[in-house]
């Protein structure tokens, strides 16, 4: 269990200095750089609960906004997507699986988990560009942003899960 | 009771999540106002000193290339300086009493050199960190240059950092004059290209063409005048017609830089006391 929790801390942390150091420093097209922060709470194994998901959550997101000065961004949209991990999870994985289930590409299913993938990296972007939005003044360079945002993530997201669980 | 406390704890999620959000929502209004949050935001020590390392590798990266460019403004200006110093011998002829002033406001002023720790031009207040802070004796309102004009304010310092509206910042309003004229106005940036800013509130009388050269007029306190800002690239009606915009191109590429300097002008504080007066 504490194993675990400090294999856990060290990929957070491993994702956050990539996050920080390389990513926020990218803006393909000049817009939105891709956010790779919201792989910690995809992986969140089954049966883990919604509030120890939530706290994870916050907790990652709010480091990463004090790195990016984007403050409470990040953290409301983490805790959003770490709120609705769990049941959906549950909902989508397979129904024999393990107990504590992790997911990825090998336990899920590939299609069954780059629609998980997809669908809560949707939700992650919607309300961190509509929070962002606050301080844009044009509708369409925040359509825009998080476009570009959303499929550079999408791309990083699943070349970091490839790397991680390499596939036979 | 028990059936009670069972009943609510099902919904204690909810609670969580509702806290959780608040509490993001509540750092979100709270702290993006750059000023008055130095500890929440890049320049708290910890951020500040991971971007002073990344900052500092990035810098040994990019020597070759800021080698170059300083090897060719070092031409440039050694090219100026023999100009200057054929026009001085002419004008030492007569110098008259405003020159001899000009010129001792110049030496007044102190430089700071500063490296930037981190940046960014893609937000609508984008906001600068550079490694010197008040022990170097920068302090609020000060004006950061680069070899290439202007770049921002400092709003904020802590010991080792300091925070610098950029001027590709919503809320930056720089004081600035058309180069070889009286006419000033104020230089403000809209958001999207970080090239592009806007001088307004020019009369439409004035004879303005592109290219003109537009400069700090002094007036502000924070820039001496005649530091470059930019050329004029196109010439607009503003909103309500009576006077012209102008959309300036900037000298200042600031999604290159990496080495700048803040003015520590030694006559600004008497010109503030003056206008408080």
């Amino acid at each position: 269990m504490i194993i675990q929790i400090l294999k856990r801390m060290a990929f957070a942390l491993t994702l956050l200095l990539v996050q920080v150091l390389i990513l926020d420093q990218i803006h393909p097209l000049g817009y939105g750089a891709p956010l790779l922060c919201p792989l910690i709470v995809i992986t969140l194994p089954l049966g883990t609960s919604r509030i120890a998901a939530m706290l994870w959550g916050f907790g990652l997101g709010f480091i990463a906004d004090i790195f990016a000065g984007t403050s409470g961004i990040s953290s409301a949209a983490l805790t959003f997507i770490a709120f609705v991990q769990p049941p959906l999870l549950e909902f989508m994985a397979p129904r024999d699986s393990e107990e504590e289930l992790q997911p990825s590409f090998s336990s899920m299913g590939r299609w069954n988990y780059l629609r998980f993938i997809c669908l809560l990296l949707l939700l992650h972007h919607i309300v961190y560009f509509a929070l962002e939005g606050f301080s844009y003044f044009f509708i369409k360079d925040i359509a825009i942003s998080m476009g570009v945002s959303y499929v550079a993530s999408l791309f990083l997201i699943i070349l970091a899960e490839r790397i991680r669980n390499p596939q036979k | 009771m028990h059936d009670f406390i069972e009943r609510i704890s099902v919904y204690v999620h909810w609670a969580i999540f509702l806290l959780l959000e608040v509490l993001s929502g509540f750092l979100l209004f709270q702290y993006n106002h750059y000023q008055g949050s130095v500890w929440f935001t890049e320049a708290n020590i910890v951020a500040a000193t991971v971007h002073d390392w990344e900052a500092g590798v990035l810098a040994y990266l990019r020597m070759p290339a800021e080698n170059a460019a300083l090897v060719r403004r070092n031409v440039i200006l050694q090219q100026k300086l023999d100009v200057l110093r054929h026009e001085l011998s002419i004008a030492r002829a007569d110098t008259s009493l405003t020159e001899k002033k000009q010129a001792e406001l110049l030496e007044g002023m102190r430089l700071i050199p500063a490296q930037i720790a981190s940046n960014s031009i893609r937000k609508r207040d984008n906001m600068i960190v550079i490694n010197v802070g008040s022990n170097e004796g920068v302090a609020p309102e000060m004006g950061v240059v680069s070899g290439t004009g202007v770049v921002g304010i400092v709003s904020a310092v802590t010991p080792r950092h300091a925070l610098v509206m950029s001027i590709l910042n919503s809320h930056s309003s720089i004081s600035c004059r058309l180069r070889g004229t009286e006419y000033f106005g104020y230089l403000k940036w809209k958001g999207g290209r970080p090239l592009r800013a806007y001088m307004d509130d020019v009369p439409r009388h004035a004879h303005i063409k592109k290219g003109d050269i537009v400069e700090t007029s002094g007036f502000s306190a924070v820039f001496p005048a005649g530091i470059f800002l930019g050329k004029v690239a196109q010439i607009k009606n503003s909103s309500d017609g009576l006077a012209y915009e102008l959309e300036i191109l900037l000298s200042t590429d600031l999604s290159n830089i990496r080495q700048v300097n803040v003015i520590a002008d030694q006559g600004k504080e008497e010109i503030d006391s003056l206008l408080r007066q």
